[in-house]
């Protein structure tokens, strides 16, 4: 692939609670290439929104940073390191970088004033002209299927649930970042808007050339539109590889306990099979390897030393103990 | 020709019909009959209640004048020639005379003061009520924003545990206490000021029209009462303010707006402020009602010589006619705050649209 557009390197977080660290994100390491679509997945409370919000270091003042680089490499090859970066130097790099789409578009804008004056706003903010942020708004908003002159005046809540996420698109897209992080940008609207929001997602993908992260539970919208899946579990990424691979040849017990747990069509309600329990306490989280006590296939060795992170073909990478237990089963599935 | 003639005049009372259907709509409409009803309501409620008080006009004077050693007989005649009013007659009557003279935009003549009419004296003592009350509030209100936005983002610091404390402090004490700890503390006891010479609306020494001098005398005289109001309401101000604002931070706007590099006084102004105060709107229009009746105590403390100094007088005398006028007043003084905080609110919130569609 291509070249290397953000690299996470031992990235760790933990929030400070009253009991203690909560460690949210735990030795997190990945890449991110030019183009490429990178989605994490994940249940609740496994700590997605939190590495998201890490990322761009927006985490509230409980939380702090506790190891790692984040290094960015920009149009022109110079690299840095977004955790070095000044204040004034983050909110310059910020959106012009590396921009995001939040989750819930409902409450993401400003309700009492203009999408125009958002738009100005952002631009104003990164040496953009009102002239040149109006031109690239309109032309956005046209990309995203949205009619550009009645959006760009309307107000929030003038707009429907599926204009404000592709009016929160544009946004993001406004100064040409390389990057767009996304939080479940499609989890508040229906299934048509999901579609027409995914379908605008890829077309843009294809003509401006931006790579995303895309933070999601709902698998079947990550298999459509991943090049490279991330299964992220108690703050850490347990298994992360391309999207085929993952999706069928898995070799985690959680990526696996997930697909058993998405809903297909194929199959009836009484083959779903849910997770038992839920993710653990991040304050003192479980010896050895942290799902081994909702992990159906769990023994042992499970209970005591954390996996060790084994590479198969070049770039899937997993820390499972049983990782060939998982893909035998997976096999069987397939085959059957 | 007939035919055509029938076609044009139903399409005339169609268009007529459709025409007063958008006037009952309009919003000018609905506010003006709202405004109508309550200014009646609240006029009729004072003119039966104020009449409740024990005594009338006529023998609160003959008491007044027994007390000076007139005997009973000589006290009722002088009274009875002093005042134009006749307790005698029914009070559903002098309600409709009353609300006759009102329609016709006459309230009457003082019963005390026979000869001057009670507009007359609201016009005399209304300014200096609109000037103090309405300098206080804006006072207030703006201090007590800032104040409050400011402790919200400096939450938990020195600077809020402070003005939190204070304020909570201040919200407790009703304005007459204020009043009287200025003029005893300030006042007698630290002789900050010459008591006496604070007293009134300006020095009368000083002769009226539009020079430094007057309206350096107008603001020193209307210092006091203006601080007493800033004092008993920016609490309020400053706690709701800071509530309001710490909600509209956890926003996910403002988080956005923050990730998208917006400059921090663009995010504190357009982003948390504008949509931190909306809530303060509406009630600056409540509070305009409370700061007015309030007002009656206070500038008697301070014997200003606004609306409130003057009902006292006439409810001290029972002065019918001017105690009706000064509430009509009021009434009317609410129900255009009301008014104008809609229109505020509006203009602040594009989501409150005032016309109906």
């Amino acid at each position: 692939m291509s070249n290397v557009v953000l690299s996470v390197k031992n990235l760790s977080m933990s929030y400070l609670a009253a009991r203690g660290r909560v460690r949210a994100v735990n030795n997190v390491s990945f890449d991110l290439h030019a183009g490429e679509t990178l989605a994490i997945i994940g249940e609740s409370g496994c700590g997605k929104s939190s590495l998201n919000l890490t990322l761009i270091r927006q985490l509230p003042t409980s939380a702090k940073i506790e190891s790692g680089q984040l290094l960015y490499t920009k149009r022109d090859g110079q690299q840095l390191d977004i955790l070095q970066l000044s204040k004034k130097g983050l909110q310059k790099f910020l959106w012009s970088e590396i921009s995001m789409v939040f989750q819930g578009a409902l409450n993401a804008l400003n309700p009492v004033i203009r999408i125009s004056d958002m738009v100005y706003d952002t631009g104003k903010a990164h040496g953009l002209s009102k002239a040149e942020s109006r031109k690239q708004a309109l032309d956005l908003f046209e990309k995203v299927r949205l009619d550009p002159m009645r959006v760009f005046r309307a107000y929030p809540h003038e707009l429907s649930g599926g204009m404000r996420q592709r009016v929160l698109l544009a946004l993001a897209l406004l100064l040409r970042p390389q990057v767009v992080i996304m939080d479940e940008p499609t989890t508040a609207v229906d299934i048509l808007t999901q579609r027409s929001i995914l379908e605008v997602l890829k077309e843009l993908r294809r003509e401006l050339n931006f790579s995303i992260l895309f933070i999601s539970h709902d698998l079947a919208i990550a298999a459509e539109i991943a090049d490279t899946i991330a299964t992220m579990y108690a703050g850490e990424i347990v298994e992360i590889g391309p999207v085929y691979e993952v999706f069928y040849h898995p070799r985690h017990a959680y990526t696996l306990s997930l697909l058993d747990a998405a809903p297909r069509l194929s199959v009836g309600a009484e083959e779903l099979h849910s997770i038992p329990g839920s993710p653990p306490d991040l304050i003192e989280p479980p010896a050895g390897c942290k799902f081994h006590e909702r992990c159906r296939l769990a023994t042992d060795i499970c209970a005591h030393t954390v996996p060790p992170i084994e590479i198969f073909n070049g770039n899937h990478r997993v820390s499972c103990h049983h990782h060939q237990i998982v893909r035998k089963e997976r096999e069987e599935v397939i085959q059957s | 020709m007939a035919a055509i003639s029938t076609a044009s005049s139903q399409k005339d009372t169609h268009s007529f019909f459709a025409r007063l259907k958008r006037v009952t709509k309009s919003y000018t409409f609905r506010v003006v009959i709202q405004g109508i009803v309550t200014i009646w309501l609240a006029t009729t409620f004072t003119f039966f209640l104020i009449r409740l008080l024990p005594g009338n006009p006529i023998s609160i004077k003959i008491d007044q004048l027994m007390q000076q050693g007139y005997t009973l007989e000589e006290a009722e005649n002088q009274a009875a020639t002093l005042y134009d009013f006749n307790p005698d007659q029914p009070v559903l009557e002098q309600y409709i005379v009353y609300l006759g003279k009102l329609l016709r935009g006459d309230l009457g003549e003082s019963i005390t003061s026979a000869g001057t009419s009670v507009s007359q004296q609201i016009l005399r003592f209304l300014p200096w009520t609109l000037i103090s009350v309405g300098t206080g509030l804006f006072i207030s209100f703006s201090l007590g924003m800032l104040l409050g936005i400011m402790i919200a983002y400096w939450r938990g610091g020195l600077l809020d545990n402070v003005v939190t404390a204070l304020a909570s402090v201040l919200s407790g004490i009703p304005d007459y206490v204020f009043a009287i700890l200025i003029i005893l503390v300030a006042g007698v006891q630290l002789q900050l000021f010459n008591v006496g010479e604070m007293r009134g609306g300006v020095n009368p020494n000083i002769e009226a029209g539009f020079t430094l001098e007057y309206i350096a005398s107008i603001i020193k005289h209307a210092f006091l009462p203006i601080t007493t109001y800033v004092l008993a309401t920016i609490g309020v101000w400053t706690l709701s303010m800071k509530s309001s604002t710490i909600a509209t931070l956890g926003e996910d706007y403002i988080n956005v707006a923050k990730a998208r590099g917006l400059s921090e006084w663009r995010i504190l102004t357009a982003y948390v402020g504008r949509n931190a105060m909306l809530p303060l709107v509406t009630r600056l229009a409540i509070s305009i009602g409370f700061v007015l009746s309030g007002s009656v105590i206070v500038e008697r403390y301070f014997e200003y010589p606004g609306l409130g100094f003057q009902l006292a007088r006439a409810v001290g005398s029972r002065d019918y006619t001017t105690m009706q006028g000064i509430f009509l007043v009021i009434t009317v003084a609410v129900v255009v705050s009301n008014i104008l905080a809609d229109l505020m609110l509006s203009w602040l919130d594009p989501r409150v649209t005032l016309e109906e569609k």
